[in-house]
């Protein structure tokens, strides 16, 4: 029998035998992944790794809450978030995490501001508070002056400042980041990756999937997935 | 602690509806603007229904207005007696022109003595045929004779610009007098007093004692066009028993249905109508005039809203098309905002309210195109554009586009975010 009580309060993460299974066709059933379970704690910094098709990329949606498990169970931050609705999932988003992607996911037709604002938007956080919050954000990320500029108007490493920005606008329990540096030059990417350790250090969890080892370095823990699997829980010190 | 996530959920509330309801609002005019000739052929069959609608609503309107005023008029709470119903279909109309026999001076007396508590009544007689009017060498042709009882100017429209009306004593002893329109002022005195000038028609000489105030036209028609003399001096000089027009005034219009039902009652009893038997004389008021003419312009109106209809189902599929592409295009935008934490609400909003903002758009182009309409309308015939033509425009507008951009929207909100996260932007 497994545990059946709320993890205690340091746990930010906790999955508990987690599989996820796609059914493809009638009869062909894909298994991404076959029971994970671990434990993140509150301020870790902990990178995911794992080869193409290893099913870190659905362990990430998991994580996100983009997703729900086929069987086993998953905390975020004390809520049992595997068994919620789509809507229910969708504030845990909003509220619990901050994503960023390999791509940046910015809206191409907003200014960095807007962007920044749009998790607030989906709280209903008023516009005034929702503006000042989107400024501090972007300051912090040393984007002060570049506020009404859209992401067609900025480098890649810029834009993705503006989603490290965006992520971090609703004080969320864990910034998910995946892959990202896999769409900028290895300078920029040391740059995000400086932005990313500066926040570890401000006392944020951190969970970054790569499949580099330059930049899972940066991690003081490594989860390797392999098959679905943890294959080593690896502590760097 | 899962619980109290859920209960946090619950209490996110409408308040938050409203935050990410004006986002949507601001982002259905900001679309409007980047994609102005998509969104305006996307609207014009919203444009053209609200503005058919619109304009067809004023020049009825207008109709409305104009025909009350010109036509169905006839004076304060007052109705006429005459030998058939005015509204009625030509078979019937026929059929009462045979039967019916013309109004009499005797009758018009009979009513004057024992219809109770009258404000006022009186008569006209018009004769028909050509009546031209001359005086000093200029002829005006074609001028509307009638004879009329001197309380006529109470009750009718009519009102003395200067000198006088007929008085008692004119009507009792078949005085050569006459009231003239401001049309025969213009022919025969542009510039001098016509009180008491003489003039002629249909050969026989008369002193003018009064004229009335300009009336104005009626489709074109000069309603100034007229000359009264007392209704005695027209027995006198060209019929002895003329048809007449019975004009009954009451004090207010409850007064004047019961004041209807008096005198059917004493016609009938007078003209010996057996009790199954339809009258043999008709009762018009202004009300069965305006009803009659509602009845025509329902037709109109059918028809309209048929046509509109059609047009705005038309739009509305349009509006429903281009939004379904629009989601397509925007899949990756859907995403990236259920990944910050929208709702399916939030995005079935979004798009509902960029569908309706649109419609809307179309709905206010084609308000003001109506205007414009109108306003050319009313300058060849008439129009006058009512302000619920403007409201029922609008709202129906935006209900059209609330209706058809449910689908869409609907189709945006159920997206998975993995999905669409994972579609090329």
């Amino acid at each position: 029998m497994q545990e059946n009580v709320t993890p205690r309060d340091s746990v930010m993460i906790r999955t508990e035998n987690l599989w996820k299974t796609y059914e493809m066709g009638e009869a062909i059933a894909v298994q991404a992944l076959c029971g994970v379970s671990f434990d993140i704690e509150r301020g870790e910094y902990v990178a995911i790794m794992g080869p193409s098709g290893s099913g870190k990329s659905t362990l990430m949606n998991l994580i996100g809450c983009l997703d729900t498990p086929t069987q086993g169970r998953y905390w975020l931050n004390g809520n049992l978030v595997s068994e919620l609705s789509d809507d229910e999932l969708a504030y845990i988003r909003n509220k619990e995490i901050g994503f960023v992607f390999q791509t940046f996911n910015l809206l191409a037709r907003a200014t960095a501001l807007h962007n920044v604002e749009l998790p607030l938007i989906y709280n209903g956080t008023p516009a005034q508070e929702r503006v000042e919050k989107a400024q501090d954000a972007l300051r912090k990320v040393e984007l002060g002056d570049r506020m009404h500029h859209r992401p067609n108007e900025l480098s890649g490493g810029q834009r993705q400042r503006v989603a490290i920005a965006r992520a971090l606008v609703n004080n969320p329990s864990i910034i998910l980041a995946d892959e990202p540096t896999g769409n900028l030059d290895s300078t920029t990417g040391e740059e995000i990756m400086k932005v990313l350790d500066r926040l570890h250090e401000a006392g944020n969890t951190i969970v970054l999937v790569t499949h580099e080892h330059d930049i899972a370095a940066h991690a003081h823990r490594i989860l390797h997935i392999r098959d679905g699997k943890i294959d080593r829980d690896e502590r760097v010190s | 602690m899962a619980e109290v996530g859920a209960t946090m959920i619950k209490r996110r509330g409408f308040v938050n509806l409203w935050v990410t309801a004006r986002e949507a609002f601001w982002l259905a005019l900001e679309t409007l603007r980047v994609h102005k000739l998509r969104s305006f052929l996307t609207l014009l069959g919203v444009v053209i229904a609200t503005t058919t609608l619109i304009s067809v609503m004023s020049i009825v309107n207008g109709m409305n207005l104009y025909i009350a005023d010109k036509i169905a008029n006839l004076g304060a709470n007052t109705f006429i007696l005459h030998q058939w119903q005015w509204e009625q279909g030509y078979e019937s109309w026929l059929k009462a022109r045979r039967r019916n026999k013309p109004i009499r001076i005797e009758e018009y007396e009979f009513l004057k003595v024992n219809l109770p508590n009258y404000k006022n009544i009186g008569a006209d007689a018009w004769i028909w045929g050509e009546s031209d009017a001359k005086y000093g060498g200029k002829t005006l042709y074609e001028v509307g004779l009638s004879g009329r009882t001197p309380n006529m100017i109470d009750i009718g429209q009519e009102k003395v610009e200067s000198g006088r009306y007929f008085t008692e004593s004119d009507y009792e002893h078949s005085a050569m007098v006459c009231f003239i329109g401001r049309d025969l002022v213009d022919e025969f005195f542009p510039s001098i007093d016509p009180i008491d000038k003489e003039i002629s028609v249909r050969g026989a000489n008369f002193r003018i004692i009064g004229v009335a105030t300009r009336i104005g036209t009626t489709f074109g028609e000069s309603q100034d066009k007229f000359v009264h003399i007392p209704l005695t001096t027209l027995q006198k000089l060209f019929v002895a028993r003329p048809q007449l027009a019975v004009s009954v005034q009451a004090y207010d219009p409850q007064q004047m249905l019961v004041l209807e039902d008096e005198v059917r009652a004493l016609m009938r009893a007078r003209r010996h109508v057996p009790y199954q038997e339809d009258d043999t004389f008709g009762i018009n008021a202004s009300d069965t005039l305006m009803s009659a003419w509602h009845k025509l312009t329902g037709a109109v109106f059918a028809v309209t809203i048929g046509i509109v209809a059609v047009f705005m189902v038309v739009g509305g599929i349009v509006i429903m098309n281009i939004m379904l592409a629009s989601v397509t295009e925007r899949t990756h935008e859907i995403g990236i905002r259920k990944s910050l934490g929208a709702r399916r609400r939030d995005i079935l909003m979004q798009f509902v309210i960029e569908a309706s903002v649109m419609a809307a758009t179309g709905g206010a182009i084609g308000v003001l195109l109506s205007f414009i309409i109108s306003w050319i309308v009313d300058m060849v015939f008439t129009s006058s554009v009512p302000t619920n033509a403007v409201v029922i425009g609008l709202v129906l507008s935006t209900v059209v586009g609330l209706f058809f951009g449910i689908y869409p929207a609907s189709k945006a909100a159920r997206l998975d975010p993995i999905e669409a996260l994972r579609t090329e932007a």
